[in-house]
């Protein structure tokens, strides 16, 4: 009999997707944090979540380094994993192959069995049966300009996925390097959404796309209001995307990948800027920055963080994230295997893990 | 006098990792004229493993090799490489993977 591992309603659950394996990280008072072994062992999982929609399925972007890419789910934390009866790959002979999955988000609360997932090579994928069968959007994938999007330095990836919860018709996904796009009609058709963003990279600073956009967050009560973390800049659009600002102001750098928001707090907003050249952080100290006006001024957060010639780290575009109490809690993962929490807003920080593989992603559940 | 065409049967050995999608077996039988054909075949008994091994677009993963006895078929005919009756098909996780 499978044995299943007792996670407490009201604790926070991390779901940390590393080079090597998945590692779940609970606390019931997000200070004594309580490390598992690590499932899928060995495997590169680019992104998990856990969907409590109906019951608790983890999901989980499963790239093998050998044997190809799954978007796997567990039933019971991650001791067993399931295979789709049909997953994620592309038509036999249809000139594309799957690469890599980056990202799996559940569907809005009105839609409990529908998933989304976004890949390499850019497109989206949808379940209506919560995992067990995906088909791809055909609307994003027949683009008219899709044969002139050039990749990032990952790859051509789909690597941001937002299902606007207040509009059923209305999604954005970001893609590197093609920018941000948006739906208003249920997938079917996209439109570009990258307005005043620039591209230092090309001759042309402001395309209509090419953009490469690192990572997206929505507000969440006021749903026209974006913001993103871009390879050339911060933004924020208030307008849904039809145009952005550049909010960058007094951080230190344009450039970095991850970006969050607190659910609570929806004026501040996260970043955790880096040197563009070297990728880590900008001078000794690790530093994630903080705005609590929507980007007008931001605040250098260290209580806590290292700081010393030999601190040098670096943070993907999945490996930041808030949970959603008030104070809401912060968790940032480098891609040197440590893991950072903030309990209170980013005021004060806490390493809660260190020697892990280098940390692709973290997603934080408050178990119900 | 017409010789029947028969399709030679070939033993087919697997990786611990895909050991699971042939029924935890460590080897397994296949009737084809080609590698793409013996791949075709276990596909059909065991769906998804052509999946495991090539891409959508037919070409064998990188990180995957296949050996023919003891030649690597990449040096061969790759996937067309034909096979006889009685030969083992070695599927093998590449030294050069796991990066």
């Amino acid at each position: 009999m499978t044995q299943q591992r007792a996670y407490t309603s009201g604790s926070v659950l991390l779901l940390v997707g590393t080079k090597r394996g998945l590692f779940m990280v609970t606390s019931r008072d997000r200070e004594k944090w309580e490390i598992a072994a690590p499932t899928l062992k060995g495997h590169r999982v680019f992104y998990a979540i856990l969907d409590q929609r109906s019951g608790s399925r983890l999901f989980a972007a499963d790239n093998g380094d050998f044997f190809g890419s799954f978007l796997r789910y567990s039933d019971d934390f991650g001791e067993t994993w399931q295979e789709p009866k049909m997953g994620i790959q592309f038509a036999e002979g249809g000139g594309e192959k799957l690469v890599n999955i980056w990202v799996v988000e559940a569907g809005r609360a009105s839609e409990p069995g529908t998933v989304y997932a976004g890949v390499d090579p850019a497109s989206l994928w949808m379940s209506t049966d919560h995992g067990e069968t995906w088909e791809i959007d055909r609307g994003l994938a027949t683009h008219p300009t899709r044969e002139r999007w050039e990749p990032g330095a990952g790859g051509l990836c789909l690597h941001t996925i937002i299902a606007d919860p207040t509009n059923a018709n209305r999604m954005w996904v970001g893609i590197s390097a093609v920018g941000c796009m948006r739906t208003d009609d249920g997938g079917r058709s996209w439109v570009f959404a990258n307005k005043n963003t620039r591209t230092d990279f090309l001759p042309v600073k402001y395309p209509e796309f090419g953009q490469c956009i690192h990572r997206l967050v929505q507000h969440p009560k006021e749903p026209d209001v974006l913001y993103q973390q871009n390879h050339c800049g911060i933004y924020k659009s208030v307008n849904a995307g039809e145009d952005w600002m550049d909010i960058q102001h007094n951080l230190p750098s344009q450039f970095g990948f991850p970006i969050a928001l607190d659910v609570h707090h929806p004026e501040t907003v996260f970043v955790v800027v880096e040197d563009p050249a070297a990728r880590h952080n900008v001078g000794q100290q690790f530093t994630v920055y903080r705005t609590q006006d929507g980007g007008e001024r931001w605040e250098p957060l260290t209580n806590g963080l290292p700081q010393g010639n030999g601190v040098m780290l670096g943070i993907l575009r999945h490996a930041m994230c808030t949970d959603t109490i008030d104070p809401c809690g912060i968790y940032v993962g480098t891609n040197t295997g440590q893991l950072f929490a903030s309990r209170d807003r980013g005021d004060s920080w806490q390493m809660i893990a260190d020697f892990l593989p280098s940390i692709y992603s973290v997603t934080a559940t408050l178990l119900v | 006098m017409n010789v029947p065409d028969v399709m030679p049967i070939v033993t087919v050995s697997f990786p611990d990792a895909l050991r699971t999608r042939v029924g935890n077996r460590r080897t397994v039988a296949a009737a084809g004229r080609t590698v793409r054909e013996i791949i075709d075949a276990l596909d059909r008994d065991f769906p998804g493993l052509r999946f495991n091994l090539c891409y959508e677009t037919g070409e064998l993963r990188p990180y995957v090799n296949i050996f023919v006895g003891r030649e690597n078929i990449r040096y061969l005919q790759g996937l067309e490489t034909a096979v006889t009756t009685g030969v083992t098909l070695h599927i093998l996780q590449s030294v050069a993977g796991g990066r």
